[in-house]
């Protein structure tokens, strides 16, 4: 029975070839392609590397992009955490109609999204009009292409991705936990702090990273809701090829980013474990 | 039985969705009856596909295909991959210059068009890869509702002066145009005739200084003339035509033509293009001062053909950035020296590009 | 609860602003104004009778259901032999599947524009098509993975052990067990593909141009109302498609017990 098992296993293996080669192809390929205009110019060169070393404005961009991405995070992370307590403890039925609201904007087209967004927070848009009516300000507010606009537009769509992962690890706390250190005496935001808390740490790790990673890759949010001060990497390569045609620029610009991500993501796996991120974590 | 059934059905409906989209889409090529004008969209195609289109359509029995808007890095990659789908281009100046430095583009055969209709047509727009087909000017846009005409500003130092005149700008940003130097200079007191060559380095800082009261950076007329006309921004450069056609609309937008940059958009032909003789005629037949006068009726922007001004009301001309009143208060944008390479090989249209982009990220 | 006055304003956050669009959409005048002054359905009939509009629409389709079809094949073969499968490196090349998720999609699209010019396939379908699969698949993997886990391969081996062929096993036994998140996996990769926009900026151009495309060049170009309207239909078309995937999932009696 073992002989066979381990037959039928191995075969079964085979089944991720047709993906395997797919993504060698069409995934891995046009990357080192890639790579290949970024230092090759007629013969290797690393003339695109050392303009991007001598230019500061590059490098400003990168740190927008992570402004960003660290801003959308944190203020994620405020609002999810909340949400996520109320999903453990809710009902299914309550817990379902709040997945399917959560995951209403991710499957909004993010052109519908920013679009809304640029009609509703215009000078004379609805959140205008609402905050003069009630009197909290006396002029319209610039809530738009700045970076204001930009985390609206981000965190609209990317709390399920820090409320699920957040979800996934606080309901499997164990309640009888919080029970005994409740009758043991301690009050509640004692059980908070220092039982709960520390219990979901590792949801929270999973969906800061999993929203930082996905923040860093934006590129329509920032580009139509932020201004100058949000002008992201993405940004800058779509100029590199559409303004100044610059393709090996562009291709290294490229290789920065997925540097930075590869980066962050390989330092943070090492600290927590491969199998937290990918084997729990996302999924919806 | 069921499965089976339901199998061999999936299997028909899947080979059918993996080939079947693949085979059916050809680009559209001169030789099988197509020709691919790309223009700039929006109303000005609306009015092309009337006059000029329907003409070139019934004398030819050719079928037109307008796209836009006529990006340089495709029309590149187009050429440099072989796989050439667009035929005539409509395009500015600049993109012109942008477009012959990297060979995009084939020469115009001028003995394919009328004589006479040359004849009205301003020697500048007659180039060796270029003819020009409208002219139009950068001028100052307001929202007349938020700015009333009374109090206006009246020329660029008003509109870099915040104090007085208070509310938000919009300028142009990417979208392929050069920085507004030139309003920079003459905001700074440089008078017109004595803009070109450009002092670089005073105009920036005449940027640095109109930086803060800019809300928007616009990346397309269109979408400067939204802001005006929204109230989100009081006053912008960008196209005086495009303002007035919107005003035509009923939107609150007016157009002060003082210190206009005036600038003209030039049909060109792909490197490439299959049939030259039929865009040829396409471009031909485009100039016909008749078609000219209907277009410029509809759309605002000053035909390249001055027969034109014999089919339009003194009231229609009085709108157009061409008009005698208008045109003497604005000067003629020096293509010339934005696209002569500097010592560094690059054009100032390149290195003040760079610049800019460079500019704007470092606030 | 304070808790729960929280959670109704991010709902309110989360869903509004497509409510505000879809209503702004029988607007009948060409100003977005909100609450909307007259009512038409202007924009509707526009978005139907422009070629403009619809052609690009039709593409999207035509790319949306061959990249649904090769995503789900391609995913659901690859997390069958991930779970169920015995070899080493189990784990990274798993890592390695999924990626494409985190790679920021700008790199990606940029590398697709240098592979697909350089063998002049930019601005054709088939260059969408096998964009979109490379971003749909890993969703798919995650999807079927996930349902695989908690599946009991027993049946599997006690079919095999029974006689029946690989195929046939698997075909009988192993897909059954996970139609739903199948199902689920294929309509959430039509809808990555249709509502792509960055890959098709990048790599569609005149002859290949999606909905999303057209989209993003009115945005930036010319402010239409049409978009209004096309937005509400986008929005409708995803609650259409996720609303069959949720059904299809809850007939599945293995997916009982949520």
């Amino acid at each position: 029975m073992q002989q066979a098992v381990r037959f039928w296993r191995s075969r079964e293996g085979a089944l991720i070839l047709p993906a395997l080669v797919f993504y060698l192809l069409v995934y891995v390929y046009p990357l080192v392609k890639m790579a290949g205009w970024s230092f090759f110019d007629h013969g290797f060169t690393l003339k695109f590397w050392r303009e991007l070393a001598r230019e500061p404005a590059y490098f400003k961009a990168l740190s927008n992009t992570l402004e960003i991405s660290v801003l959308v995070t944190v203020i994620t992370l405020l609002l999810s955490y909340p949400l996520a307590y109320l999903m453990t403890t809710t009902t299914p039925r309550a817990r379902r109609v709040l997945t399917v609201l959560l995951l209403i904007p991710f499957w909004t087209s993010v052109l519908v999204r920013t679009f809304a967004w640029l009609v509703i927070l215009g000078r004379n848009g609805l959140v205008n009009n609402l905050l003069l009516a009630l009197g909290l300000v006396g002029e319209p507010q610039k809530l738009l292409f700045n970076m204001i606009g930009v985390q609206v537009g981000m965190v609209q769509v990317l709390l399920p991705f820090m409320v699920f992962p957040l979800y996934a690890v606080m309901s499997r706390i164990d309640l009888n936990v919080i029970r005994v250190a409740r009758s043991l005496g301690a009050p509640p935001h004692r059980v908070l702090l220092h039982v709960f808390l520390p219990l979901s740490l590792p949801g929270v790790a999973a969906g800061c990273i999993l929203v930082f990673l996905l923040a860093v890759g934006f590129y329509v949010t920032p580009a139509l809701l932020g201004g100058p001060g949000q002008i992201t990497l993405a940004t800058m390569i779509d100029m590199m090829i559409t303004t100044f045609l610059n393709f090996g620029f562009a291709a290294t610009l490229g290789l920065l980013l997925l540097a930075v991500v590869a980066g962050i993501f390989a330092g943070v796996s090492a600290l927590l474990g491969l199998n937290r991120i990918v084997g729990g974590g996302a999924g919806s | 039985m069921k499965r089976r059934e339901v199998l061999k059905s999936a299997g028909i409906v899947t080979a059918a969705a993996l080939t079947g989209p693949f085979f059916h889409i050809r680009p559209a090529r001169a030789d099988k009856g197509e020709l691919v004008v790309v223009s700039w969209g929006g109303d000005y195609d609306t009015a092309l596909r009337e006059h000029v289109v329907a003409a070139f359509e019934k004398a030819t029995g050719y079928a037109v295909k307008l796209d836009a808007p006529p990006e340089t890095a495709k029309v590149k990659a187009m050429v440099q991959s072989g796989n050439v789908s667009w035929d005539v281009i409509m395009t500015d100046a600049p993109a012109v210059q942008a477009m012959l430095k990297d060979n995009l583009l084939e020469p115009i055969e001028y003995a394919a068009v009328d004589k006479a209709r040359l004849a009205k047509i301003p020697k500048e727009l007659q180039q060796q890869y270029a003819l020009g087909q409208r002219i139009y000017s950068f001028n100052i846009v307001y929202n007349s509702k938020l700015m009333p005409k009374a109090k206006h500003t009246r020329n660029w130092t008003e509109v870099w002066d915040a104090k007085n005149f208070p509310g938000g700008r919009t300028f142009n940003f990417q979208g392929g145009t050069a920085p507004q130097l030139e309003a920079a200079l003459l905001a700074d007191g440089v008078p017109m005739d004595k803009l070109y060559p450009l002092d670089i380095e005073r105009a920036w800082k005449m940027m640095d200084k109109l930086r803060p009261l800019v809300t928007k950076w616009y990346t397309s007329h269109a979408q400067a003339i939204q802001l005006l006309s929204a109230g989100e921004v009081v006053v912008g450069n960008t196209i005086g035509s495009r303002g007035i056609a919107a005003k035509k609309q009923g939107a609150p937008i007016d157009v002060d033509y003082n210190q206009g940059k005036l600038a003209s958009d030039n049909w060109c032909l792909v490197k490439g293009v299959r049939d030259k003789k039929i865009a040829m005629e396409f471009i031909n037949i485009a100039l016909d001062p008749k078609l000219q006068a209907l277009i410029a009726q509809k759309v605002p922007y000053g035909p390249s053909n001055s027969g034109a001004f014999e089919f339009l009301s003194a009231a229609e001309a009085a709108d157009l950035a061409t008009s005698p009143e208008n045109i003497k208060n604005q000067f003629w944008w020096n293509t010339d020296w934005w696209s002569t390479p500097g010592p560094d090989g690059k054009t100032p249209r390149e290195s003040q590009g760079e610049r800019f982009a460079k500019w704007m990220v470092m606030n | 609860m304070a808790l729960w006055a929280l959670a109704s304003l991010l709902m309110i956050f989360l869903v509004a602003p497509v409510l505000i669009i879809m209503i702004t959409s029988f607007n009948g005048t060409p100003y977005m104004e909100f609450p909307p002054k007259s009512f038409s359905v202007r924009w509707y009939t526009n978005f139907f009778t422009s070629p403009q509009w619809y052609q690009t629409a039709v593409t999207s389709l035509k790319v949306a259901v061959p990249t649904m079809i090769a995503a789900t094949v391609l995913g659901t073969s690859a997390a069958i032999g991930i779970v169920r499968g015995s070899f080493p490196g189990r784990r990274a090349l798993e890592a390695f599947f999924v990626s494409p998720m985190v790679v920021p999609i700008v790199v990606i699209a940029l590398g697709f524009y240098f592979l697909f010019s350089g063998y002049k396939v930019l601005d054709t379908p088939l260059a969408l098509f096998l964009g979109h699969t490379v971003i749909a698949t890993p969703l798919v993997i995650v999807m079927v993975r996930a349902a695989l886990q908690t599946t009991n391969p027993a049946m599997e081996f006690a079919a095999r052990s029974l006689g029946a062929g690989f195929w046939r096993a698997l075909w009988y036994v192993t897909l059954p067990s996970v139609r739903a998140a199948i199902g689920s996996a294929a309509a959430f990769a039509f809808l990555i593909s249709f509502d792509d926009v960055v890959i098709a900026i990048f790599v569609a151009g005149p002859n290949s141009t999606t909905l999303p495309k057209r989209m993003w060049e009115t945005i930036r170009f010319e402010i239409d109302p049409t978009l209004t309207a096309i937005a509400s239909l986008l929005t409708v078309v995803a609650v259409v498609v996720l609303v069959t995937g949720e059904l299809l999932r809850r007939s599945d009696p293995a997916e009982r017990g949520d």
